[in-house]
């Protein structure tokens, strides 16, 4: 057992924090109230100083599980200086990198893993339908061969990035088995939707996509699959994702909240000094604590392959969202109308902090695999004999 | 980062485990109702080496590091086994045992430690006043110097242990001008003249585990009997705090693994409506809060274990978070386990009404919930 950081993940934590100088502030600020060409040109802007770091190439695929932890203490440090970003960034390199990585033909798709790995390009990954928000065996798109490549017609929800994404990853089916088609957004067939007004992550673009026979040639295919090991490596990638998001959030707002209470003076003295605004202060920070280290633990079991590693990161996905929209209420509640007021950070995490608990696996689904998993190993014969 | 544990390590769990719902568990109901001590289950512990688990070999002990000995505490929760005993059990090895080995002289330890190493002894500690609980500076028990012996007056309050301990660690002011540097420990025996057992206190859980008053009325002992230095006492009962924050917090942490396995099993078991009421999500979803809260809550008392492995001084900090943590969010899954059983929760056939009644004391015992608070928000 080793609570401390490796050299390797202190090192890589330390290359993504010094990304973000003092003069990244207000670009991601602005981030949050961007129009569609300065978020893209914004967030390129940060992905072309990631490559350096070796952060966009970490834990691209099952296989490169063992690079969890050091992309973990990467994650933390990116999440904690934006929500934003760092869901346009890990939709991007993680997820849409990650899928083509561990089950495409790297060799093939060099053309867009290569500027991905660049960071001169923008991915989406396209997944959630309409009418099957959990299930993705009942997807509706699917891809009809036709020459050398396919006709894929099929709608898709919630998809992160897409109105700025130079590539789209779509998951569908081809004859009933499982299947990935790579699209352009602006290519013919391709309608990806207008900008969703959502609650929260407002630095990030979210919209539908519509595919009406859009031509994708077989070199722009994965699969079909055997199985569904794409789905889950997306299922995996996006929990934690959203694990790290929440930490991220509520670091940060910790952090802002002790420096409001320590600088904000009612009845004649700091807020700090009341025990109220006190010990809201110390249930955040336990609830930093206790999500970090549910965090660590939990990509430390994917990392190595533990039986126990999706239950676990169920567990912390579960926490850390409920956590973090927790901490977000007690932050605006020691802030009290100031916290009310727009555009600042608590009440951005208070709006930001509710994606986790629904995105990715929902905090409902996750609880009922849980328990089915307590129950499977605590499992009773028939009539109470066990 | 690595939170993988030695062969070694997973195996005294396991050992641990199977000797304790084999052994100890069986018993937990009767002692609870009776609210009387096990002695049988003691000698138990002490045979097996739990009591002792890590001192040196030469003294009694196994020479098990701290994170070993968490593992066997949360092992002790897990198997289902009394909380009071669990109590017990820290409050001798940990909190009277462990402060006489880190502080007493050679003669102290030789004297002292495998005796209740190997529980032919219980020990005890008194820190906690009528009037002083949270507040150490407060303390009024008073120890004064004459001639080759140190007299004592004064009483402490809420011990476990006080009323069949063999031996005491006491805290008692050496000197009253200064706050908690005039705090010095003294070792106090069973049969001293002066020293008695006040009542025995009813309580809402914990109940096989005796707690009492502990009263000292001139009460005399040798000059020998102080415990490190004068004036080290404050400093010596902060180090048990690195204790107290892990294998003390560790069967609570355990205690949650044991209510998911009876939750889960009578869950599958119970029928409703015609089917298990395993099968509603209202059930799933409280046994997966009862999961949710053991993974949170296991690193939070390894870490300070592990740091404590590595000589690292404590981290007051990330003492007061696991405390605090497990504190107040083991209070749920208790309730969530008495809600899975329904009236027959509430009933004390049913192991998860002593498990409601002892996760109590977890917010409360060692240092309230409202204290770790204080102590976050200044150390933050």
């Amino acid at each position: 057992m080793n609570f401390d950081w490796t050299r390797e993940e202190a090192e890589l934590a330390s290359k993504v924090s010094a990304v973000f100088g003092a003069e990244c502030v207000s670009q991601l600020e602005a981030l949050e109230h961007a129009d569609l060409d300065e978020m893209r040109r914004t967030t390129l802007s940060f992905l072309k100083k990631l490559p350096g770091t070796g952060y966009l190439g970490l834990a691209l695929g099952p296989k490169a599980k063992g690079e969890i932890m050091t992309l973990i203490a990467g994650q933390e440090r990116l999440a904690v200086r934006s929500n934003s970003l760092f869901l346009a960034v890990e939709s991007s390199a993680r997820l849409f990198g990650g899928l083509l990585r561990g089950f495409g033909n790297p060799q093939a798709l060099g053309q867009i893993l290569d500027p991905l790995a660049r960071g001169e390009t923008i991915a989406a990954v396209a997944v959630s339908e309409p009418e099957e928000r959990d299930s993705p065996a009942a997807a509706l798109t699917y891809g009809v061969a036709r020459g050398d490549g396919f006709l894929v017609t099929g709608k898709k929800s919630y998809m992160t990035n897409g109105p700025i994404a130079d590539w789209i990853a779509v998951t569908g089916e081809i004859q009933g088995s499982p299947a990935v088609f790579l699209v352009r957004g602006d290519q013919r067939g391709v309608h990806v939707g207008p900008r969703l007004s959502t609650v929260g992550y407002n630095g990030i673009a979210v919209s539908a996509l519509d595919l009406d026979k859009a031509e994708v040639p077989g070199s722009h295919v994965m699969g079909p699959f055997e199985d569904r090991r794409h789905l889950d490596f997306l299922a995996t990638m996006q929990d934690l994702v959203l694990t790290m998001a929440s930490v991220g959030l509520i670091e940060r707002t910790v952090a802002f909240s002790k420096n409001y209470a320590q600088s904000h003076v009612r009845g004649g003295k700091q807020i700090v000094k009341y025990q109220e605004v006190r010990f809201k202060l110390a249930d955040m920070l336990t609830l930093s604590h206790s999500s970090k280290l549910l965090a660590y633990r939990a990509g430390w079991l994917l990392s190595v392959g533990d039986p126990e590693a999706a239950t676990v990161l169920r567990c912390a996905k579960v926490f850390s969202s409920e956590a973090a929209e927790q901490t977000a209420i007690m932050a605006m509640q020691i802030m009290a109308g100031a916290g009310y007021v727009s555009g600042n950070p608590v009440e951005r995490a208070y709006r930001d902090a509710k994606l986790a608990a629904l995105g990715g696996t929902t905090s409902e689904v996750a609880r009922m695999a849980i328990a089915a998993d307590q129950l499977r190993r605590y499992q009773v014969q028939a009539h109470g004999s066990h | 980062m690595d939170f993988s544990l030695t062969d070694e390590q997973r195996m005294f769990k396991e050992q641990v485990l199977r000797f304790a719902r084999k052994e100890l568990a069986p018993r937990a109901q009767e002692f609870d109702l009776r609210s009387e001590f096990d002695w049988e289950a003691w000698k138990k512990l002490g045979e097996f080496g739990i009591l002792g688990l890590h001192f040196p070999e030469e003294l009694g002990g196994s020479g098990a590091d701290v994170l070993t000995s968490v593992l066997a505490a949360e092992a002790l929760g897990e198997a289902g086994v009394d909380g009071g005993l669990a109590l017990s059990y820290g409050a001798h090895t940990y909190l009277c045992a462990d402060t006489i080995f880190s502080h007493g002289t050679d003669e102290q330890r030789r004297k002292y430690i495998p005796k209740l190493a190997k529980g032919e002894w219980v020990g005890c500690m008194g820190l906690t006043e009528p009037s002083a609980g949270s507040d150490v500076a407060s303390l009024r028990t008073r120890a004064e110097k004459r001639g080759d012996r140190w007299v004592l007056n004064g009483s402490k309050m809420f011990i476990t242990n006080g009323a069949i301990a063999d031996v005491a660690v006491i805290y008692a002011k050496t000197d009253t001008s200064a706050a908690q540097m005039g705090i010095s420990a003294f070792i106090v025996e069973k049969g001293s003249p002066g020293f008695s057992v006040g009542r025995n206190l009813i309580k809402m859980g914990v109940r096989a585990s005796p707690t009492s008053e502990l009263i000292f009325d001139d009460c005399e002992i040798p000059k020998e009997n102080l415990l490190g230095r004068e004036g080290a006492g404050f400093l010596m009962a902060m180090q048990t705090v690195e204790w107290d924050r892990s294998t003390l917090l560790a069967p609570f942490v355990g205690a949650a693994s044991y209510l998911i396995e009876r939750c889960s099993k009578y869950a599958q078991e119970r029928e409703q409506f015609g089917r298990p009421i395993a099968s509603f999500q209202a059930i799933r979803h409280k046994i997966a809060d009862i999961k949710i809260f053991l993974e949170a809550a296991r690193p939070l008392v390894y870490r300070i274990a592990w740091c404590k492995d590595q000589g690292r001084p404590l981290n007051h900090l990330e003492a007061a978070v696991a405390k605090l943590f497990i504190g107040d969010w083991s209070l749920k899954p208790t309730s969530d386990a008495v809600q899975v059983f329904g009236g027959y929760g509430y009933c004390h056939e049913y192991d998860v009404e002593r498990a409601f009644r002892d996760g109590r004391l977890a917010p409360l015992g060692g240092g309230t919930s409202d204290i770790q608070k204080v102590l976050i928000s200044r150390l933050m």
